[in-house]
């Protein structure tokens, strides 16, 4: 169990550095995975509803941050799909390819909503073109990513899709 | 896979969501000063290391983009006989990227943006220079086709800048030949990718005809903000009329936020741009 924990540390690490490094090359930044919050989606579906809560809490800190334009929103918005993610998890799904994907491009849809409605910073129109457009294809490239990463990693994710 | 345990959710989970939601509000309502603070106190401690691997990052695509701009540029030389009009293009493409920080008669740097992955970045820029080299907030934030923005807070190796889509952000704006005034600012979007701005408080009986580009107008003088001469946009409808009063006219911005990978900061007193950027105020 130990070493899975460490496993997975390693994993979320990797990908928060790939986040940073491998992101710039990834085309239009309003398409491109968004590898900070698929890892703390690959921790929610691993851990209890609270410990997911509190990783949402402290990876919207940091998004917030690079991003002070509504902050606090990004905190919120990241609590909240950490916990409804591990809780939804653990009650609704099986692990499955299709299904690990929906989960990933509902999470980051979900995640864009809730910063957009709690930042409340952007116009009625433009808001609609994000939540309509670019959030679903972000989502889309993150779930390719998420998926890519549970094909990878699977053993040490113990992922028996 | 899965290690979650067998009860789904337990009175710790939900006192710790709780918890971790309060807190969410309690930020959001902090005054925007702490909430700078703190964002920088992040992005300084355990975001720096991040933050200088994306800027390398940064710093190796851009190489890349203009060793291919170079590389192209030295082979249709070779074809000059069979291209000329198109090396004529591109060589005007390239001085017009390359030549800015030459032609700039204020003292200013350069930066990379830092591009990230929330849905409001489009509103905001992270540069990679900061207060290090002579950044400080009010600081206009151009590219070679106009203005981009202003610096809103400067740290010490990083700072964020509001883009002109920001809902706060306005400028004083006036035609090449500064015969007609008003007031740009951010006008939603008229489809995904085409984020317009307004000009606001046009004197009714002034019109202006499709086409008209508008430029900052330099409005404070040397103590204003925005330096006079900067391209804003074209003019590309009327908006709306207060019968007798005053009109808002629709302008497609020169600088579109997502094409933006590097931009000029000017660090130094605010000066006249008029004759920097291509097609701009003659005679001003």
């Amino acid at each position: 169990m130990i070493r899975i924990r460490y496993r997975l540390v390693a994993m979320l690490l990797l990908l928060v550095a790939l986040q940073f490094v491998l992101r710039p090359f990834l085309g239009d930044s309003r398409v491109a995975p968004d590898l900070l919050l698929l890892a703390l989606l690959v921790y929610a579906i691993q851990a209890r509803p609270g410990d997911a809560a509190i990783a949402g809490f402290v990876v919207g800190l940091v998004a917030d941050s690079l991003t002070p334009i509504a902050f606090g929103a990004g905190v919120f918005a990241h609590t909240c799909v950490g916990y409804l993610a591990a809780w939804g998890k653990a009650v609704f799904f099986a692990e499955s390819v299709p299904v690990s994907a929906a989960f990933f491009f509902a999470g980051t849809w979900l995640r864009d909503l809730l910063v957009l409605v709690a930042g409340r910073h952007m116009g009625e129109r433009s808001l609609v073109w994000q939540l309509a457009v670019w959030s679903p294809l972000k989502a889309l490239t993150t779930a390719l990513a998420g998926v890519v990463v549970l094909v990878v990693f699977r053993r040490w994710l113990r992922y028996r899709a | 896979m899965t290690l979650a345990p067998d009860s789904f959710s337990s009175r710790r989970d939900t006192a710790a969501f709780v918890i971790c939601l309060v807190l969410a509000l309690v930020a959001r309502v902090l005054p925007v000063p702490v909430q700078n603070g703190l964002a920088t106190a992040v992005s300084h401690s355990i975001l720096a290391p991040f933050l200088y691997l994306q800027e390398q990052a940064e710093v190796v695509k851009s190489s890349r983009t203009h060793y291919l701009a170079s590389a192209g540029l030295r082979d249709s030389t070779v074809l000059e006989a069979l291209s000329a009009q198109a090396l004529a293009e591109e060589n005007a493409q390239l001085r017009a990227e390359l030549g800015l920080s030459r032609r700039l008669p204020v003292r200013h740097v350069s930066a990379e943006v830092l591009q990230q992955a929330m849905p409001t970045a489009g509103l905001m820029a992270r540069l990679s220079v900061g207060r290090d080299r002579g950044v400080h907030s009010g600081a206009p934030v151009i590219t070679p086709d106009g203005l981009a923005g202003v610096v809103q807070s400067a740290g010490d190796r990083y700072s964020v800048a509001i883009l002109w889509t920001h809902p706060d952000f306005r400028v004083s704006a006036m035609t090449a030949d500064g015969a007609v005034f008003g007031i740009a600012a951010p006008r939603g979007s008229a489809g995904p990718n085409t984020p317009l701005l307004e000009l606001r408080g046009v004197a009714y009986q002034q019109q202006l005809p499709i086409g008209t580009r508008i430029y900052t107008s330099g409005l404070g003088g040397p103590g204003g903000v925005y330096p006079r001469g900067i391209p804003l946009g074209t003019v590309v409808a009327v908006a709306e009329e207060r019968e007798g009063w005053s009109r808002t006219y629709v302008l497609l911005p020169a600088v579109h936020p997502a094409s933006m990978a590097h931009v000029v900061v000017l660090t130094g007193p605010v000066g006249d741009l008029s004759g920097v950027f291509p097609d701009s105020l003659t005679g001003s």
